[in-house]
């Protein structure tokens, strides 16, 4: 790359774009002095790197940043103080509300139930994924069409999905305690959204429903980009094939497995709307994580500081956990233009 | 042996099917059945009874069209302004040439590991300070940072293969660079930019977070908060929900339709490299 890099990393308009706006290039002719003859030489400045990558990017960038960055220092300044509802004041209190949250069961709590919400999520899906994407990788008639649509269930919004939930794991109506009754396995309907011990679980089986055909379709995309004589057949049987995917599949798609993982933690640690939707949190806190938690303190008990001081713990959390997520991006460069 | 590896093959690739659409073909059937046959305890797997009026109900009784053009409404703005800024944001970081490019794409990304839900608070105050709480800007104004990421990350597939000698032979024939961003780059990208605004349509059509928290007056509700409503804690009304559900379900499934190849490229190919 490098030595194409030098001629291709050249700006394109550095030399062309000069030809028609030469004054530009003379003294006096600056990128900051405006006058009516100045301005066509502001114009043509402005087309040049680095002032048009960064107008370009300007947008996006003050954006992000007045939604991002201002309510992170926001929620930073709240959880110093005594806020209730919206809109009325509060004193600073200090580290107040940290001393308290760290000190209290519902904290610590929603921290076990967010650990397993995670750490179930993530496993179901990776497996799930995995498997399909192994499935989908053989040759079979209309390969295509399904390796593409598979990601169906991804496409719904939560809302389909929580009907879905409830509907079949209805004590009474549900089609899954009507299976369980009829192939004489239980005698009473259980109600698994309703019973502390299963709702986690039960929310997890939905949820994972939901989001491994997207991770079906990276990984298959990955297992596409090994060469077929690596794989020599991709018939899914035998002991051959078990000894293959462990030894020689797996480990040449490692890297993207490594991704999927990070993703679906990170991103299983932000749902909101299939819990909330599902159980409210509920029954006795089972299935209350640090998301649901914060949402609860903010918008049901109108306590804005306390909310505000889970966020920040949250995001202190989640940016350590995230630390190898952004150390791969930190890494990652843009490349030079094509 | 063949015939039993064939067989195997088909099997298995039924059995990831059957996980995918059953659930979706439970609820659609769900959708038609009378309301006797929808609530007995004994599920019929084949409906017996054939209606439409729990898709009637949703235009007669409930607000279903006002929460539907809501969402459409929110979707379609925050896909416009998303690809806007999203495609100039791009151009920048993977076109253009200046320090702290590198910076700046790294910083885009990090916005992953952004807890959600801690914009909630913050923007709750500020959004009730400037007077836009309870309007549907207030959910555009969110969904456009929450796609921002991914859609820089995807349009890096598209806009890196776009040979460099096209933008220059434009340029010595005198375009501005703006006009051969704006006539030649962005078209010879439009299947990225097709990915980039499915993407930013699904997650807004989607959203559901900052929906219910922002949103407080019934007419400014989008529709999957409108028809959480459906599923009230001792009421649930069954019929509405399966109805409302197969609706929701249709844009999303035509735009996959139209742009889905795209949007898998972008996916597979920011992943895969």
């Amino acid at each position: 790359m490098p030595s194409g890099c030098v001629r291709r990393c050249a700006d394109p308009s550095s030399e062309r774009a000069a030809a028609p706006s030469r004054d530009a290039a003379r003294p006096g002719r600056g990128l900051l002095r405006v006058s009516p003859r100045g301005l066509g030489a502001l114009l043509a400045g402005l087309q040049r790197d680095p002032w048009f990558g960064y107008l370009l990017v300007l947008p996006m960038l003050a954006w992000v940043f007045l939604t991002l960055i201002y309510p992170l220092v926001d929620t930073a300044r709240l959880s110093l103080m005594n806020v209730g509802y919206v809109g009325t004041p509060g004193a600073f209190v200090g580290a107040d509300n940290y001393v308290r949250v760290l000190g209290s069961g519902e904290f610590w709590r929603s921290i076990r139930v967010s650990l397993l919400w995670t750490v179930l999520n993530v496993v179901l899906q990776f497996l799930l994924a995995l498997t399909a994407a192994l499935v989908l990788n053989q040759e079979f008639r209309g390969r295509q069409i399904v390796r593409n649509w598979i990601i169906l269930p991804w496409l719904f919004p939560s809302i389909v999905l929580a009907t879905m939930g409830k509907w079949v794991l209805d004590p009474t109506l549900g089609v899954v305690n009507y299976l369980l009754r009829a192939a004489g396995l239980v005698r009473t309907p259980i109600s698994f959204l309703g019973s502390a011990g299963l709702a986690l679980y039960a929310v997890t089986a939905v949820n994972v429903w939901r989001w491994f055909p997207f991770f079906t379709v990276i990984i298959l995309a990955a297992l596409q980009t090994i060469p077929r004589e690596l794989g020599e057949s991709a018939d899914m049987d035998g002991a051959g094939y078990l000894a293959r995917l462990w030894y020689v599949e797996l480990p040449s798609i490692s890297e993207v497995l490594k991704m999927v993982v990070l993703l679906a933690s990170l991103w299983a640690i932000n749902i909101f709307d299939a819990i909330w939707l599902l159980t409210r949190g509920g029954p006795m806190y089972a299935t209350t994580t640090l998301t649901i938690l914060i949402y609860y303190k903010g918008f049901q008990e109108y306590r804005i500081s306390l909310a505000a001081t889970l966020s920040m713990l949250m995001f202190l959390l989640l940016l350590l956990y995230g630390l190898a997520y952004l150390r791969r991006a930190m890494r990652e460069e843009v490349g030079a233009p094509a | 042996m063949r015939l039993a590896k064939h067989l195997a093959r088909y099997l298995s690739v039924a059995a990831v099917l059957a996980v995918v659409l059953l659930p979706m073909y439970w609820i659609v059937i769900s959708s038609f059945k009378t309301l006797p046959e929808l609530t007995s305890s004994t599920p019929t797997f084949w409906p017996r009874t054939f209606t439409v009026e729990h898709y009637v109900r949703l235009f007669a009784q409930v607000p279903f069209v006002t929460y539907f053009l809501n969402s459409v409404y929110v979707a379609l703005a925050s896909t416009a302004i998303t690809l806007v800024l999203a495609s100039l944001a791009a151009y920048s970081l993977y076109r253009c040439r200046y320090r702290g490019r590198h910076l700046l794409y790294r910083a885009f990304i990090s916005i992953y590991i952004f807890p959600r839900v801690l914009l909630l608070i913050p923007l709750y105050v500020l959004f009730t300070r400037m007077g836009i709480i309870d309007t549907l800007l207030a959910l555009i104004i969110v969904n456009v940072t929450v796609v921002a990421p991914f859609s820089i990350w995807m349009l890096r597939a598209f806009f890196t293969t776009v040979p460099l000698d096209l933008e220059d032979a434009a340029m010595v024939d005198g375009a501005s660079r703006l006009q051969v961003l704006v006539r030649i780059f962005l078209p010879l990208s439009a299947p990225g930019l097709a990915a980039v605004a499915l993407n930013s349509f699904l997650m807004s059509w989607t959203e559901y977070l900052f929906a219910v928290a922002f949103i407080i007056s019934d007419r400014h509700k989008t529709l999957p908060v409108g028809m959480a409503h459906f599923l009230q804690q001792y009421f649930i009304d069954w019929g509405l929900l399966m109805s409302s559900s197969v609706l929701i379900a249709i844009p999303p499934i035509v735009l996959f339709g139209l742009a889905g190849r795209w949007f898998i490229k972008g996916l597979t190919a920011g992943a895969v490299r």
